[in-house]
């Protein structure tokens, strides 16, 4: 990444969603507890095939999911159904 | 290995799979230790769930700028310091006694 | 929507897109309660922390340093313990390391990497921070980068990068402006603005 050619900076700033805080705090959450470890998030992060197309925060989830399964503490397949399960519950709410 | 501040160290260009937090715009660069942070379980390993241990010195190196970037837009005594690991650095073989 | 340059603008009017990653986040959360992984208070525990963390808290740290060289010298040499004196709590795995702007050196933080920050000093890091383009070229080409934020110090002055690779956080120590003597600790808190605390910028004062 460092030093790889880039364009201008955009300096705007999103305000950040209830669904970024939560990935913030969830994560970090699990990081206390020992479930998981900040390393192991950054490894997450960059196996992602899609990482340049996802958002930071996409990017967390994505990789606490990853760790999540891997760790065998979830499965892919609960959180794909409740996923679909609030997705319809909750529309397009952020 | 372990080094003192002072020391010119060379980052070296091991294209090591996995998690590494060395970064690649510094492999095969030459800088010069400007001091010792610590010991800390390996990050490589903890990345995996391993323990990470034994501990490895963590050092804080200096690269002008001029020698990562060869062409360098700014003054040449531009600086960069990164926090790189023991294992990452070897002693830079132009160093005179 | 997460970062902004990632996502189509949408018109007014039109609903805006959320991520898929929402659902999902919301998913984990609820599962992970329902398993008694976590607890709700642990979670609520980590909004609270990081709603209570902020640029202002980095800004008091500059202007108590800036008024007492006593608490400056703790500051940069042992700047969590110097944190507690002013209720900001910054306990953790990760080290914090103020370096101090200087007439002859002026520093510059990034990690390229992925975007370690102070957060448990200043809070969450600005978008930009985080960006490919800032965390590619802050190394690269750090005098454009900062001319792109409205500064640009003279040649004579030496750029210093700081590139957070480990298990160091860093922040900057600005100078204090000219012309600051008559100002008390507050006024001159509000002067240091978070881009100064990176290094993409310097707290400027024009007094009246």
């Amino acid at each position: 990444m460092g030093g790889s050619p880039g364009g201008p900076i955009d300096k705007s700033q999103h305000e950040t969603e209830d669904w970024e805080c939560l990935a913030d705090a969830v994560n970090i959450a699990l990081d206390i507890k020992g479930l998981k470890t900040t390393d192991e998030h950054r490894r997450a992060i960059e196996s992602l095939e899609n990482y340049r197309e996802l958002g930071y925060y996409e990017r967390w989830v994505a990789a606490t999911e990853k760790l999540l399964v891997e760790k065998g503490i979830l499965t892919r397949e609960e959180v794909d159904e409740r996923s679909t399960e609030i997705e319809g519950r909750w529309g397009g709410t952020r | 290995m372990t080094f003192e501040p002072g020391n010119r160290v060379r980052v070296r260009t091991s294209e090591k799979p996995g998690h590494v937090r060395t970064p690649g715009y510094l492999k095969g660069k030459t800088g010069r230790v400007e001091s010792v942070l610590g010991e800390f379980p390996n990050p490589e390993d903890l990345a995996y769930g391993l323990s990470g241990r034994p501990k490895r010195s963590l050092y804080k190196v200096s690269f002008r700028q001029a020698d990562v970037w060869s062409d360098y837009e700014g003054p040449a005594n531009d600086r960069l310091y990164a926090d790189v690991y023991e294992h990452w650095l070897e002693p830079d073989k132009g160093e005179t006694a | 929507m997460s970062d902004a340059h990632h996502h189509p603008h949408h018109e007014a009017g039109t609903e805006q897109a959320i991520s898929p990653y929402a659902h999902r986040i919301r998913a984990i959360e609820a599962l992970l309660l329902e398993k008694g992984v976590l607890t709700e208070p642990e979670i609520q525990d980590r909004v609270s922390y990081m709603e209570s963390r902020s640029p202002e808290n980095g800004a008091r740290l500059v202007a108590r340093a800036w008024v007492n060289p006593e608490f400056k010298a703790r500051l940069l040499s042992d700047t969590k313990t110097a944190a507690l004196e002013l209720g900001i709590d910054a306990a953790g795995p990760v080290e914090f390391v103020v370096v101090e702007n200087t007439p002859e050196v002026h520093n510059l933080i990034v990690c390229t990497l992925c975007s370690c920050y102070p957060r448990a000093i200043l809070g969450r890091p600005p978008d930009w921070y985080k960006s490919f383009e800032y965390r590619s070229r802050a190394v690269r080409e750090p005098r454009a980068v900062m001319r792109e934020f409205g500064f640009e110090p003279p040649d004579r002055v030496e750029v210093v990068i700081h590139d957070s690779t480990a298990d160091v956080r860093y922040m900057v120590l600005p100078m204090r402006p000219p012309g600051t003597e008559g100002l008390d600790e507050e006024n001159l808190a509000a002067l240091v603005t978070r881009d100064a605390l990176i290094g993409v910028n310097v707290p400027r004062y024009i007094g009246s």
